[in-house]
């Protein structure tokens, strides 16, 4: 019997050291304990050299999991792992599951070396302290060589550069060229010249522009849009400070302009369309004649309806009055993790560093469906140069235009890295607002108001 | 010599009966320690963090007693999420319920082929909530999916509309996706428990002159009482908890017609980071299935059963 209750009670303190054993580990420090002064704890040694990260492994997560994209990604990895004596372990965490997956990995300090991530995560990953600023790989890399505008949406409160710009994404307006040929129609400078063309372009079976109002995300890019496009924004760019509670009067404006398109130019089941059922909608089965887009109508058409591809084209959704104030823009990056030795620090930044060569980073920027360009600007020849994008000449040339000259913003980080941008994409309350004003639950000042106190409550 | 470790041990382990009980907990001492682990522990911690501030992004948690709660029922939109919830459960549970007593009724006769039926019938719930998303949404899209084409033509909908766009209709169409999607589970056990009622009862029904009907009404459904039981109180909790499907199709829209709590629990411990205050939601959203479950067992006279 004796023997029996040893051997039980070994097997209750196998279960419990085997369940202890699923918690963090000990011996590293949680992510609050890592260093305070983030700067000097990713300062690379300039002595290592690659014979010094023989035997290393580099940990690295990217949400793109279109297989074109991650195929592209893996070899450029494995590539410089190659090159450097390092292995590499690239991991696909897909966006719909990435917050829950950020939050786990930040809880047990288990987060990847490096991270390849669109704003939202990066804005998360930097307000839970889990990145290093880059100033030094930009910096070495040539600050000069990507635009100010994206340099400013990953900059922290202290002035610092989180994330590395990869490639980036511009809000257009997709039109049917054809349809505006034949109904001798001009592009639109304002919102009530917009109104109209739209309206003009309403025929049996067709509908002039869609607004695109599913609850999870579209709803905010579609209303960012138009809210940048009057110059109201979630956050002041110049003070940093939340704005949207003072621009009540401006913000109802743009819900009731859109509210307008919806009723007069847009199909009604367009209050559930997400990305695919809009961008179909323009670019393959034509019942839409103008839509907002990023340019993955392109894509769209050359993979399903290849006739379409040469009647589209697009122009900068107009201001108010003419004056556009700016546009909304997306991209991706990379960011990376504190590191606690020099060797460690000196890997990840020569790592990131080789990323950067003309070809390197036009073929990241190409392999992802139209129209994503590189943030590296020495990259755009070779970018303008592929056969992916020479059909498109004047439509590239004008979003390379706007993206290096005019101010462009992803919402909430008008001024920088802001965690309220993560909130904004997961939020449902774009949708019920929106949806609700459109279909006249709500009014415009009802939906701007729940918009508002909802984003507040994330605010305080 | 030998008397004394043996004396050592009895006086250690005492009497018999102690003897057995130690025994008796060692062997259940490995449940006992994983309930505590996956199931008082988080409960407990859940409680806890419903009265604090704690953040996903914050270092620092303070315990801010109702304070979260407070700030829920001020929410409102919290009401009409919660009411959301109620008909979505209460609906989806009905209908499976239904659904898989009838088909349970049919194939629980004698047939050719009945082995095969039934595992045609358990197809629904095999299939990945994403993949049912994806086609619902492909067949209700308002401008190519099959099923808005024919309610287009034959009038009932208006041109260039979708029932997912609609108020009215987005929550009957996530609930009958459930009902699909769920039926085969009460099927089954209404199969099993339809096949263990005794021919006999019914045989003497029969030659007393009752009718199918009152065969079913008298004997089958009092029969079936103690599994309908099991499977509301399943079925509830499942039901009531269950996010994906719904996330999927409608994104908790138009308009916040099929947003449950889950979702708003989704949104504020992922969106907002804010778990402290996704932890009041789930509390708020345990006790009412808490709530609702005693209140059907102690109706249903299972308790004094």
């Amino acid at each position: 019997m004796t023997k029996k209750l040893t051997s039980l009670l070994l097997a209750v303190v196998l279960v419990a050291l085997t369940l202890t054993a699923c918690g963090p580990e000990s011996a590293d420090p949680p992510v609050s304990e890592k260093p305070e002064d983030l700067s000097s704890a990713q300062t690379p040694d300039a002595s290592a050299d690659s014979a010094s990260y023989e035997g290393q492994n580099l940990v690295i997560w990217t949400n793109l999991t279109a297989d074109a994209q991650y195929e592209v990604l893996n070899k450029q990895f494995n590539e410089l792992g190659a090159e450097l004596g390092v292995t590499v372990t690239v991991e696909k965490v897909s966006f719909n599951e990435m917050y829950g997956k950020l939050a786990t990995a930040v809880s047990s300090g288990d987060v990847p070396d490096i991270m390849h991530t669109n704003f939202g995560g990066t804005a998360y990953l930097y307000e839970t302290e889990s990145i290093m600023p880059m100033d030094d790989v930009i910096n070495d890399i040539g600050a000069g060589d990507f635009s100010d505008a994206y340099l400013r949406v990953l900059t922290g409160k202290d002035g610092k550069i989180y994330g590395l710009p990869d490639w980036a994404m511009h809000t257009s307006v997709w039109y049917r060229k054809d349809l505006f040929a034949e109904k001798n129609l001009k592009v639109p400078t304002t919102w009530a010249e917009f109104l109209t063309t739209a309206e003009a372009l309403n025929s049996d079976g067709m509908k002039g522009f869609n607004v695109p109002l599913d609850s999870v995300q579209v709803a905010a890019q579609t209303f960012y849009e138009m809210m940048c496009s009057a110059g109201v924004y979630f956050i002041d760019p110049e003070t940093g400070e939340y704005c949207f509670d003072e621009e009540k009067e401006k913000a109802v404006e743009v819900i009731d302009y859109l509210v307008e398109l919806y009723r007069k130019a847009s199909p009604a089941g367009s209050l559930a369309w997400s990305w695919g059922d809009y961008r179909n909608a323009l670019s393959v089965t034509g019942t839409v004649a103008m839509s907002l887009d990023m340019g993955a109508v392109i894509g769209n058409a050359q993979s399903n309806a290849p006739e379409m591809v040469e009647k589209l084209g697009c122009f900068d959704f107009p201001g108010v009055d003419g004056n556009k104030a700016a546009s909304f823009g997306s991209g991706y990056c990379f960011v990376a993790v504190p590191q606690t030795d020099d060797a460690r620090s000196a890997l990840v930044h020569d790592f990131l560093t080789a990323l950067y060569t003309p070809e390197r980073a036009a073929e990241r920027a190409l392999s992802r469906p139209m129209f994503a360009f590189p943030s590296y600007k020495p990259a755009f020849e070779r970018y303008r140069a592929s056969d992916k994008v020479a059909l498109f000449q004047d439509e590239v040339n004008y979003i390379l235009d706007a993206y290096e000259n005019g101010a462009w913003y992803w919402y909430g980080m008008e001024a920088g890295l802001n965690g309220l941008s993560a909130y904004i994409e997961s939020t449902g309350i774009f949708g019920e607002a929106l949806q609700g004003a459109c279909d006249g639950t709500y009014t415009a000042e009802q939906a701007y108001d729940l918009i508002n106190e909802d984003l507040m409550s994330y605010e305080s | 010599m030998r008397r004394g470790p043996a004396l050592k041990r009895s006086r250690l382990l005492g009497s018999y009966d102690r003897r057995h009980k130690l025994i008796g907990l060692a062997f259940s001492l490995p449940a006992i320690l994983f309930l505590i682990l996956f199931v008082v522990y988080p409960v407990c911690y859940n409680v806890w963090l419903s009265f604090t501030n704690t953040s996903l992004i914050k270092k620092t948690s303070e315990f801010i007693w109702l304070d979260n709660y407070v700030r829920l029922f001020d929410n409102q939109l919290f009401w009409k999420y919660f009411w959301n919830t109620c008909k979505w459960t209460f609906w989806s549970v009905l209908g499976q319920l239904a659904l898989g007593l009838g088909i349970a009724l049919l194939i629980a006769r004698p047939m050719k082929g009945g082995t095969a039926l039934r595992s045609f019938l358990l197809i629904p719930y095999v299939v990945p909530a994403i993949t049912l998303a994806l086609v619902s949404r492909w067949m209700l899209n308002n401008e190519y999916g099959i099923i808005s084409h024919w309610l287009q033509q034959a009038g009932w909908l208006q041109e260039g509309q979708s029932l997912l766009a609609m108020q009215g209709s987005a929550m009957w169409v996530v609930v009958i996706l459930n009902i699909w999607r769920s039926y085969p589970f009460p099927m089954l056990i209404y199969w099993a428990a339809l096949k263990g009622i005794d021919k006999g009862i019914y045989e003497a029904a029969s030659v007393d002159g009752a009718t199918k009907w009152q065969c079913f009404c008298y004997i089958t459904l009092p029969e079936l009482k103690n599994t309908t039981i099991v499977l509301v109180v399943l079925r509830t909790i499942w039901t009531a908890t269950y996010y994906d499907l719904i996330y999927m199709v409608t994104g908790g829209g138009p308009t916040g017609s099929t947003t449950t709590l889950p979702i708003l629990i989704y949104q504020a411990s992922f969106g907002k980071y804010q778990v402290g205050y996704g932890a009041a939601i789930s509390m708020v959203l345990g006790v009412l299935m808490f709530v609702c479950i005693i209140f059907y067992v102690t109706k249903s006279g299972v308790a004094e059963d």
